[in-house]
């Protein structure tokens, strides 16, 4: 057996234990990364601490939070910084340095300065947003035009989102019936993968031909909207050839794909009745023209039927005029034709009283004339009055019709004939007839 | 409605109706025509605006 001196590990951990109280006897406010985070099922938390230097670890320490310090601190980091308690962020803790015979050195930790948390992600954030703001990745979507009526949309949410289904209901169940294209592209809309999940389906979508590409959260925890801050997702949205539109809804801050976006809302809601808008736009347009037209119409049909009833007007007053006119000279005419008709009459009857005068001298001399020459007739007829021939002894003979026979060629035998005597008369039948040259006319009588 | 029915065109061809009609100078008998034109293509529009279209584009790819 050696005389060495040697002590058992149970002593060596309790002279540890006792320096190390000795030497940090107070709490220490450190500034660490977390490197790992594992919340326990009996309610502590175990984490590990780390540093790093240039890309490499140069500390660590195991930590670890009493389960009667955890769920207020967590809760009271959660609420103050919006950001999950979780590995990957850098905070500062306040720690007592313990060492447990058994597990060795570990660092308690009792408190978390938030407004350490808020400054980093601050300066993060500002850091980020100018460097975005240098190599010209904010407007970039902005030059990008929203074609008036867009219709192809794809949509990267977490299906389960309750803003995803609003936005979908409230899109496609509008009361005008516009209709639209949606392609659901499913992304982690929290956590750590967050910025990468959404980031491959911004590019799995972009050769699609969309419209435009919505990156819908609505709903779900108000933490990790750090990832919306992501320079990484930032510049794929910024150089996303298609027009990206954010609803990340949290009125808060503004988020850094809110800025790079082409345009962003604050609700899935509003990001819908950005599109029923633009429909309704495009509506009232064509109801504006509808009405132009209509108005115009109307117009021109009032404005014809004046032109209408005016000439109509004109027309009348000037056939009244041309009748009034015609009447006028009818008038005239009638005038003259009366004034003429009197004087011809005038003429006329001057006339006729001429000719009845001549006529009654005319009438006048014929009489007298007729007189004598009725007197030299009478003389006449007197020295051949048939009466004075008979009383010489001269006959007349007359035929059945009693006209003075003075041929016997009008006389047949057998008819019966007249005699005329100065004194009377008798009748005789022909016996016999004897036709003698003109001047020998003989008529024997039976 | 045909599938390449240009709506951009189709309100431009509106413009122009409800200048012509608002205009004037034209004729009641030119109106007639371009009133039942601008009917068709109003129907035809409102109509665009709720149309399920297909998705042409990604077929011809």
């Amino acid at each position: 057996m050696g005389g060495r001196d040697y002590i058992d590990l149970l002593e060596l951990q309790s002279r540890i234990k006792e320096s190390i109280a000795d030497a940090f006897p107070g709490r220490y406010w450190v500034k660490a990364e977390i490197a790992s985070w594992s919340p326990r099922a009996n309610g502590h938390c175990y984490l590990s601490l780390s540093q790093s230097r240039a890309g490499k670890s140069v500390a660590e320490a195991r930590a670890m939070i009493w389960k009667w310090h955890y769920p207020t601190l967590k809760a009271l980091f959660e609420e103050q910084t919006g950001q999950h308690l979780q590995a990957g962020i850098t905070v500062l803790v306040r720690v007592q340095v313990s060492f447990s015979e058994l597990y060795g050195i570990s660092l308690y930790i009792d408190d978390i300065d938030t407004s350490f948390t808020l400054g980093q992600q601050a300066l993060e954030r500002k850091r980020n947003i100018e460097r975005l703001q240098k190599d010209g990745y904010m407007d970039m979507q902005k030059e990008l035009a929203l074609p008036e009526l867009p219709y192809r949309l794809a949509v990267i949410t977490s299906n389960t989102a309750a803003g995803y289904q609003d936005f979908r209901n409230h899109l496609l169940n509008n009361p005008e019936g516009y209709a639209f294209q949606l392609d659901l592209y499913e992304a982690l809309m929290q956590g750590e993968q967050a910025p990468a999940s959404i980031m491959d389906a911004l590019e799995e979508a972009a050769g699609e031909g969309y419209d435009a590409i919505l990156i819908l959260r609505g709903g779900g925890s108000e933490l990790d909207l750090a990832c919306f801050d992501d320079y990484e997702l930032a510049i794929a949205i910024a150089t996303c050839p298609v027009p990206v539109m954010t609803a990340i809804g949290h009125d808060k801050d503004l988020h850094i794909a809110d800025m790079v976006a082409n345009t962003f809302v604050k609700t899935p809601t509003a990001l819908a009745d950005l599109f029923l808008d633009a429909y309704a736009a495009q509506d009232a347009l064509l109801d504006r023209l509808a009405q132009r037209i209509g108005g115009g119409l109307m117009r021109l049909v009032n404005e014809s039927e004046l032109r209408l009833s005016r000439a109509e007007n004109s027309v009348s007053q000037a056939v009244q005029r041309r009748i009034g006119a015609l009447e006028m000279l009818l008038q005239r005419i009638v005038g003259r034709i009366s004034r003429g008709l009197l004087q011809k009459y005038t003429q006329v009857a001057r006339l006729a009283d001429n000719v009845q005068h001549r006529l009654q001298f005319a009438a006048a001399a014929r009489v007298s004339q007729e007189v004598s020459v009725l007197a030299l007739k009478e003389a006449r007829i007197r020295a051949t009055d048939p009466r004075n021939i008979l009383s010489l002894g001269y006959v007349l003979v007359t035929g059945k019709d009693h006209q003075v026979l003075k041929t016997v060629n009008k006389v047949a035998v057998g008819d019966r004939i007249g005699v005329r005597f100065q004194d009377g008369s008798l009748t005789a039948k022909v016996d016999e007839i004897y036709a003698e040259h003109i001047d020998n006319n003989k008529v024997n009588i039976a | 409605m045909s599938e390449n029915f240009d709506y951009a065109k189709a309100i431009a061809e509106l413009e122009e109706i409800a200048a012509k009609v608002e205009n004037p100078e034209t004729k009641l008998d030119d109106i007639d025509a371009l009133v039942a034109r601008s009917k068709v293509l109003l129907d035809e529009c409102r109509k665009y605006l709720r149309t399920v279209k297909e998705k042409i584009d990604s077929i011809g790819d």
